[in-house]
């Protein structure tokens, strides 16, 4: 247990660095999701008076689009350099190794959050707050533990870029739809923000669970 | 007990046959060089015996293990240096190994004799992407052997190892079996006790030395 | 073989004419919904087929991953593709019924967006298979898409349940329906499981004979070439 808490730690710290140095991803997702503000302006007519009510599905739209490309990269890079194997062809439990990679993709979508959430403040003049902050960082980990587990399927398929989102943003719209709702009243909507935030923690720890079991028939072979 | 047992391999990608009722038998020590041309099937065959794949059909035993149940066992005793090194290009040679041995469970004193034993001590702090083709191929060799394999499946590892590339090769197969596929005849002789040469996924039987040689 | 495929498909076929001659002969017309309550019969019927379907995938995909066994993965693959064809139905039956008695064809209730999200998840697993090489590897991978496809609909459902909701409830159940009607709607729905079942089978059939087909054989079979392997 201890091993394997050791190996997810080390798989995560590995990608870290590597992000670290080489600066691929984040600057650009950070980038990405202002452009999707940017475009959202132009598309809504966005004004002091529905500002409230397009923001939160802006800010979806955005992060979802930007965890599928974090997620995709975090295993396509791996199938580039053919390190995923060597890494498979240790004793480590696959699993281990998914968590880490899964815990560190969710950790560069929410180095992307610190962009997007401040932005969306600025830009669209809505509050920012703990209890959106919360709400968002909730539904981050049950996408990620999904997203990282189809992510590692379709890297070895053909046709992935089109396979990962048709695969994952269907198993993502309970998230969405809790934390949806979870900013909605976190921006001053009506509604009940206990209620969709235990939503939120529910389909956490389902998914998290269901993937972990899941990720040894992916990743072993 | 033999440390490589396979029995009729065989290995179908979609409609093509890649591999075609291969029989291995490998005892403790010896070195086996597989011979043959581009698309012969000795990657197909080094990846299952190094457990990167699973065969269509046929039955694999290494260590007196069941190759397809025993796979996480099985690859705390084997090193597989690959076609491609599997480095990652933007940790430095030691960092690589590190991380490497922190999923094998070994220290980083055995780090420091590994980079020393394939001659990268000099870079170890090198980024794996800024070192030469030849340095890539020496630290994939060090990963390979760096938690002190029993059996050591290398996959054309000449290729584009420089002169000194096969006292290295020597040096790393000492007292432990491999299995080496390559294209180079001499490094075969040099190296390898026997000889199996494949040909479009079928065995051409085994050889000594001396057979191949003529 | 194919004889007892074609009598199958016939007695199928007949089923279906006569779960017709009662939806429009026996069954009495509704009060108030008039001619397209008609509609209803094989509406439910369908949907109840898609869920036996997508139950078989499910099944199908648990003991694949436990066995390794390829019937249980010709019999997830064979009731995914008739499950997706029956969710169509449902979804195009679904919004002609909506259209004259709600008046619009859609709406993003609960029911109506748990269906959609069901056809988009099994077509997304029809895609999976065609695009991956062939092999347990994929055969895995699909089982997983299949097992996490059919845990996610319910809790789709329940969300948007939670959220809003519009769709009539069950109405089978809480002896709702004239004895006619009752009658017609269990009669179509034993004829479309029946249909199901035989679609089921023949493409179950066609997966094995795919399968065992030798080298090159696919191609020929499926009517299409394969893509060279630099293409990819």
């Amino acid at each position: 247990m201890t091993r394997s808490v050791e190996v997810a730690f080390a798989v995560a710290r590995k990608d870290l660095t590597s992000e670290w140095r080489t600066r691929e991803l984040v600057p650009a997702l950070g980038q990405f999701v202002v452009l999707a503000l940017v475009i959202a302006n132009f598309g809504f007519q966005i004004d002091s008076q529905n500002a409230a009510t397009i923001a939160p599905g802006v800010l979806w739209l955005a992060l979802v689009f930007a965890g599928l490309v974090a997620f995709g990269r975090a295993f396509a890079a791996e199938r580039e350099q053919a390190s995923l194997e060597a890494m498979l062809l240790t004793p480590a439990s696959p699993v281990a190794i998914f968590a880490g990679k899964a815990l560190a993709a969710a950790l560069l979508l929410i180095a992307c959050e610190v962009v997007l959430l401040p932005a969306l403040a600025l830009l669209f003049g809505t509050p920012l707050n703990v209890a959106l902050v919360a709400a968002v960082l909730l539904a981050t980990v049950g996408m990620a533990a999904l997203g990282c587990l189809f992510a590692a399927m379709v890297a070895r398929v053909r046709a992935r870029e089109v396979l990962l989102p048709l695969l994952t943003l269907p198993l993502w719209i309970p998230f969405i739809i809790a934390g949806g709702q979870a900013v909605q009243v976190a921006m001053g909507a009506s509604g009940s923000y206990n209620q969709a935030v235990a939503l939120l923690i529910d389909f956490d720890i389902l998914f998290v669970v269901l993937t972990s079991l899941a990720a040894r028939f992916v990743l072993d072979d | 007990m033999s440390t490589i047992l396979a029995h009729q391999l065989t290995q179908r990608f979609g409609p093509d046959l890649a591999l075609d009722a291969v029989d291995l038998v490998l005892d403790k020590g010896e070195h086996l060089a597989v011979l043959g041309e581009n698309g012969a099937g000795k990657t197909t065959l080094l990846r299952i015996l190094a457990t990167a794949a699973r065969p269509s059909s046929g039955q694999l035993e290494l260590f007196g293990l069941n190759a397809m149940r025993e796979r996480r066992r099985l690859r705390a005793l084997i090193g597989f240096v690959a076609h491609a090194p599997g480095l990652y290009p933007a940790l430095s040679a030691a960092e690589n190994l590190e991380f490497f041995g922190s999923l094998h469970g070994v220290g980083r004193a055995r780090v420091a004799e590994t980079l020393e034993l394939v001659g990268l001590a000099d870079v170890a702090n090198r980024p794996a992407g800024r070192l030469s083709r030849g340095e890539q191929q020496r630290l994939a060799i060090g990963r390979a052997v760096l938690h002190d394999p029993r059996l050591l499946i290398l996959d054309e590892p000449d290729a584009s190892l420089d002169s000194g590339g096969a006292d290295l090769l020597a040096r790393v197969m000492h007292g432990r079996s491999a299995v080496l596929a390559t294209h180079d005849h001499a490094l075969a002789n040099r190296l390898c006790q026997r000889t199996e040469v494949l040909r479009s996924g079928r065995s051409l039987g085994a050889g000594t030395r001396l057979r191949v040689v003529q | 073989m194919t004889k007892t495929y074609e009598r199958l498909t016939a007695v199928a076929v007949l089923l279906m004419l006569l779960a017709a001659g009662m939806i429009f002969l026996y069954a009495p017309e509704d009060y108030l919904q008039k001619e397209p309550q008609r509609i209803f019969y094989l509406h439910v019927s369908a949907a109840i087929a898609a869920f036996a379907c997508f139950l078989a995938v499910l099944v199908g995909s648990v003991i694949y991953l436990r066995t390794e066994n390829a019937r249980a993965d010709r019999l997830a693959r064979a009731a995914a593709l008739v499950g997706v064809v029956l969710t169509t139905v449902t979804l195009v039956m679904g919004m002609l019924y909506a259209k004259p008695i709600w008046g619009t064809f859609w709406t993003w209730d609960a029911r109506l967006t748990s269906t959609l999200v069901l056809w988009i998840i099994y077509a997304g697993y029809l895609l999976l298979r065609r695009l991956a090489e062939p092999g347990p590897q994929v055969a895995r991978y699909a089982a997983v898409a299949g097992i996490f496809g059919f845990v996610d609909v319910p809790i789709v459902y329940f969300s948007v349940t939670w959220w809003r909701t519009v769709h009539p409830g069950p109405v089978i159940v809480t002896n709702a329906l004239p004895p006619e009607m009752l009658i017609t709607f269990l009669v179509t729905m034993a004829c479309t499981l029946f249909l199901a079942a035989v679609m089921v089978g023949i493409r179950y059939r066609i997966e094995t004979l795919l399968d065992e087909a030798p080298s090159g054989a696919e191609a020929t079979i499926r009517g299409t070439q394969r893509e060279p392997e630099l293409a990819r």
